[in-house]
């Protein structure tokens, strides 16, 4: 573990951060430990997020520190360097909406807390969720939009998982700019959430639930779920 | 809309008057709320666009191409709810199509006819651009912008440097590439383009005029179009990654190329004003609300721009209308620095109580109502939110009620009708 590369990229140094995996990898340091490095400092980068310090220039300038790394790792890797992934989530910007932001922070703050993310892109047809939840097995479905019209978009792709048989077994996070509790109801999704931390919240909880364990943390006030 | 949809009942102060006298209150009781006044009722402003179609039973596509029934609409929908004042269709599609605009995708133009416009950002300017941006952003904007934001004006990019245009007689020895297909082909693009907007502009005069006649006020949002001007590098230049990473990479680049767009918006703000007689700004807000950037960065690379912005325009006498899209909850302090009953705020949601409490004594409000609430609620819990909000926002005065989102597409016609009412009763007519 190197805590100069660490500290590097989480404090938003990019090019010495670069600079420095590139040296350690001529010094013979494995790949898969100057990925855990990356790992590490993106879980930060996640906190700080959390807690207001950091915002979008932050996260973006990471992800790019942390592309150019990969690309540097990437010929050195033999197998696979993908840890074990706490649970598995269907993320999307709903039909006839394009916008991706929002759903792009969602996607970076599920990965960094140990989610394993099928980001299926924007203007995503409720039939592309249904294939995915059925091929990925995932439990977690999280639909993003930024028009109003996404309001119905979000309820056809919870009426297609209901018709594919596949709704008793996911839970269904809505989210984005005019998204509100509301909404919730309406597309009869099982929770909405403000921010990208609540999305984390609700996939814990979630994840935690369907392994039948208690919630590591409860939902932040600002998430509304619907009651059981 | 079905023939068997009649007018709601006016409201019982309006009966008996002519349009006349009608547009004579209507616009009293906004001019009075923008200028912090307490109008003799709130007013209430529908933005009503796609709504327009879906109450036609007609798509989208025709709502913006087929005119006449557009403004038969548009008149039909201001006699039925009767609003204080209703804007139709913000832009027409033609300028757009006749360049080949790759940032704006059009119900049936890219998309389905029932689609919604989209705004798609691109990084048609990149970071090693902001050189030559800054050294002669007019000469950039033509010859390398243009080419890759529209389609069809790719021969700009074959003139010679704009400044030669300064040699005279002898630059005239350049101009044969004027006559080259690409060239030949974006400078008749141009003059379509031209002539479309001119044709959409002199029906949105003749639109207006036609509701004036009706007896509805004119909207608050008309006057020119310009950007903060962190925005206005974000949304047309480098999109959202690209400028979230020059204020980590290049923050005094950005900062340059803010002032050169903030002196020209100006100018061209002013030039407007003066051409039209339409003494209003609308700035549309994108990347400055809580959540893009932390407090540190709104104060350097946002605010102080935008401040500056509405203080040179107050003082050209122009207002400025100012869109607060997303939620402003965590910067309203910022915005009671503003000169008072000088700008109007319209926000798109946050908390209204907040928003009064901190800015009601700074800014005309605009909004209150959430689109979601009229889209998916019920007529109870529309008029219930419509007291509530008449009861904070309205209080003293300095309140226009309008949905958060302009575009009401996929509002629930009850809804409307049960929203425009209770405003007309809680509102204090």
């Amino acid at each position: 573990m190197s805590d100069a590369l660490v500290e590097a990229i989480a404090d938003m140094r990019d090019e010495e951060a670069i600079s420095l995996a590139q040296r350690l990898l001529d010094g013979g340091t494995p790949p898969l430990d100057v990925l855990e490095d990356c790992r590490a400092a993106m879980t930060i980068v996640g906190r700080r997020f959390e807690d207001r310090e950091y915002f979008i220039p932050e996260l973006i300038l990471a992800g790019e520190t942390l592309r150019s790394i990969s690309e540097i790792v990437k010929p050195r890797l033999t197998g696979s360097g993908r840890g074990a992934k706490s649970g598995r989530i269907v993320l999307g910007t709903v039909q006839g909406d394009i916008h991706d932001i929002g759903k792009d922070i969602v996607s970076f703050m599920l990965d960094v807390n140990g989610f394993e993310v099928f980001d299926l892109g924007v203007d995503v047809p409720p039939e592309s969720f249904v294939e995915s939840v059925r091929e990925t097995r995932s439990g977690i479905v999280a639909l993003s939009g930024f028009l109003t019209l996404s309001f119905d978009s979000m309820r056809e792709t919870v009426d297609a998982l209901e018709k594919a048989g596949l709704r008793a077994g996911v839970k269904v996070m809505i989210g984005g700019g005019t998204v509100d509790d509301n909404v919730r109801e309406y597309a009869r999704a099982d929770a909405y959430g403000a921010t990208a931390t609540d999305a984390v919240n609700l996939a814990r909880r979630w994840t935690a639930e369907a392994a039948g364990k208690a919630p590591a943390q409860p939902a932040t006030a600002r998430t509304k779920e619907t009651a059981k | 809309m079905s023939s068997d949809i009649t007018a709601m009942p006016a409201p019982a102060a309006d009966a008996g008057k002519s349009p006349e006298r009608l547009l004579a209150e209507r616009t009293r009781r906004l001019e009075d709320a923008y200028a912090l006044r307490r109008p003799d009722r709130i007013p209430i402003f529908m933005g009503a666009s796609y709504f327009l179609a879906q109450w036609g039973g007609i798509t989208h596509q025709r709502l913006l191409e087929d005119h006449d029934m557009r403004q038969r609409l548009l008149e039909r929908a201001a006699l039925h709810f009767q609003p204080d004042s209703i804007f139709g269709v913000f832009n027409d599609p033609g300028a757009a199509l006749a360049l080949g605009d790759r940032m704006t995708k059009w119900p049936g133009h890219g998309l389905p006819a029932t689609g919604s416009f989209q705004f798609a950002e691109h990084e048609f300017m990149t970071a090693d651009d902001y050189d030559a941006f800054l050294r002669d952003p007019s000469d950039w904007a033509v010859r390398s912008y243009l080419p890759r934001a529209f389609e069809k004006l790719e021969g700009l990019a074959l003139l010679p440097p704009l400044a030669m245009a300064a040699f005279g007689t002898y630059n005239l020895l350049n101009l044969g590439v004027l006559a080259s297909p690409p060239v030949a082909t974006a400078l008749q693009a141009i003059v379509a383009a031209g002539e479309e907007q001119a044709a959409a502009d002199a029906r949105m005069a003749e639109s207006m005029r036609r509701l004036a006649e009706l007896g509805f006020a004119p909207p608050p949002l008309a006057g020119a179009l310009i950007e903060a001007p962190f925005d206005f590098m974000s949304d047309t230049l480098r999109g959202m990654r690209g400028i979230m990473l020059d204020i980590m990479r290049r923050p005094e680049q950005l900062l340059a190329a803010e002032q050169r767009v903030l002196d020209y918006q100006i100018e061209h703000a002013v030039a407007f004003a003066g051409a039209t007689g339409l003494r209003r700004a609308f700035i549309p807000l994108h990347r400055g609300s809580d959540g893009f950037m932390s407090l540190a960065h709104f104060e350097r690379f946002y605010w102080p721009q935008l401040k500056e912005m509405l203080l040179r325009l107050v003082a050209a006498d122009i207002t400025p209308v100012v869109f607060y899209e997303g939620v402003w909850n965590e910067r309203l302090g910022y915005l009671a620095e503003l000169p008072r009953g000088k700008t109007i705020g319209y926000f798109q949601g946050g908390d209204i109580v907040k928003i009064k409490q901190v800015l009601g004594g700074t800014m005309c409000i605009m909004g209150g109502m959430r689109n979601s609430l009229l889209q998916t609620g019920t007529v109870e819990a529309v008029r219930e939110t419509t007291r509530k909000v008449c009861e904070v926002a309205g209080d003293g005065g300095g309140f226009v009620m309008t949905t958060g989102i302009g575009e009401m597409e996929g509002c629930r016609t009850e809804l409307v009708e049960a929203w425009v009412r209770a405003t007309h009763e809680f509102g204090g007519g």
